[in-house]
């Protein structure tokens, strides 16, 4: 009986496991989906959560402030107002080096790049992950929406597997998947570890550089309101610059 | 429960992808090789895995897989196969050991592209300890879903259990657990799983 009982119920898991593998499956959404939404949104309807609340915001200043160079007090957020609080500052960014080249520009260092811009937003990535392939729309729409208002993207290549670090494959899939922006090439992947606290890295990963250096807004994974917060914080930092 | 049905079917999700080919791989061969502890093994390394992934997310851990870390783990992983191999039964100290570390081994050595509930994790791992441990497991359960198939089908389907108990699924286990060791050891294990993705995908 009791043989026949957990017999069932493996026979139970087992059917539910194969039905859940199937239906994803079948499931899965296209490259893409759901992002170029996401980097529209806030175009018309500034809707994105106000990030300087958020839980999520609070665990990346806490592992970010171990990494950077030197520090900023940032502000702890209070009670909701109808003026939202000042972006934290997670710490100051550290440079690009050792890096193999750049592509899509003339520039040749992430300092050159940040002298001609007001903002930087700083993904790392590679073109064989899905998820980093996820997030290109949302970082196109914000490259065409603010390139000439002092915001410039810039990806960090660090490739996985071996051949995502040819540097011909690099241009052919940055050709393919519409990437314009800047590209360095972190071949050895010294600043994805270098920029990423602890004893591994994440793709994709993306960051937001300010005037001054300090890092504003710090994420991990291809989210749709991960890339949501990431179009309200350029646009909101743009607001905090001009005034 | 939405966020749990979803974290699930991310993970369930990527399960052919490369990225997650790396705790996969080693983690179906050592189900194969634990021929008499095949659910213990497949469920301690789940667990392990999630730990480690976790942990090192949360600031926990902070030994990197590089230089004599990974000639170590070669060693060690190599001895997780011996130690399923040889284990007596679901309830032997080595069926519960080589589960756990085997996992924990691909824990720390995965590294994930991350979707969009992988990354909340991430995100919060450092502020939302339990909650965020729970998820990961619940992901890693979604990731290495084949291997508790596998661990459960001989459970279901007894027939099943007679042909996975035939030695030369252990042997090919055992083999994919060896190439998996030593690859490790030299530091070329990324790489060798890059290649066969980039094969497969043709790239």
């Amino acid at each position: 009986m009791k043989s026949s009982v957990s017999r069932s119920v493996a026979a139970g898991v087992l059917l539910v496991g194969v039905a859940l593998i199937v239906w994803t499956a079948v499931d899965e959404p296209d490259d893409g989906l759901g992002v170029t939404e996401a980097a529209n949104a806030p175009t018309t309807t500034p809707q994105a959560e106000p990030i300087e609340a958020s839980p999520t915001t609070a665990a990346v200043e806490a592992t970010t402030l171990e990494t950077a160079t030197t520090t900023t007090a940032a502000p702890v957020p209070t009670t909701t107002t109808e003026a939202p609080a000042p972006i934290p500052a997670l710490g100051t960014a550290l440079t690009l080096s050792k890096l193999d080249g750049w592509l899509n520009t003339d520039a040749t260092s992430l300092e050159e790049i940040r002298a001609d811009n007001e903002i930087t937003v700083v993904q790392f990535w590679t073109f064989g992950c899905r998820n980093c392939k996820k997030t290109l729309d949302a970082l196109a729409q914000l490259h065409a929406d603010f390139r000439d208002r002092g915001v410039e993207v810039v990806g960090v290549h660090s490739p996985e597997f071996g051949y995502e670090a040819n540097v011909d494959n690099i241009i052919e899939a940055a050709a393919e998947l519409g990437v314009v922006w800047p590209i360095a090439l972190d071949t050895t992947k010294y600043n994805f570890h270098v920029w990423q606290e602890g004893p591994t890295g994440y793709w994709p990963r993306v960051y937001v550089i300010d005037s001054d250096n300090q890092i504003r807004f710090d994420r991990r994974g291809d989210g749709t309101h991960t890339y949501r917060e990431l179009y309200a914080t350029v646009e909101r930092l743009l607001a905090e610059d001009s005034t | 429960m939405k966020t749990i049905f979803d974290t699930l079917t991310e993970g369930i999700g990527v399960i052919t992808w490369a990225c997650t080919l790396t705790a996969l791989v080693p983690g179906l061969a050592l189900v194969l090789v634990a021929r008499r502890a095949r659910l213990t093994v497949a469920l301690y390394y789940i667990a392990g895995a999630a730990f480690l992934a976790w942990a090192q997310a949360a600031g926990h851990w902070w030994v990197a897989a590089r230089g004599t870390a990974v000639l170590i783990a070669g060693f060690v992983a190599a001895g997780t196969y011996a130690a399923a191999w040889r284990a007596p039964g679901h309830s032997s100290p080595l069926a519960t050991g080589a589960g756990l570390v085997g996992g924990a081994l691909a824990g720390w050595l995965w590294r994930p592209c991350v979707g969009e509930f992988l990354g909340d994790i991430l995100n919060d791992a450092s502020t939302a300890g339990p909650r965020t441990l729970g998820l990961m497991f619940i992901y890693m359960v979604g990731v290495l879903l084949p291997l508790l198939l596998i661990a459960i089908a001989p459970h279901a389907v007894p027939a099943v259990g007679r042909v996975l108990d035939r030695l030369p699924f252990a042997i090919a286990g055992a083999t994919v657990g060896a190439a998996y060791a030593v690859a490790l050891a030299i530091g070329q294990y990324d790489d060798l799983i890059g290649e066969l993705y980039r094969i497969s995908a043709g790239y």
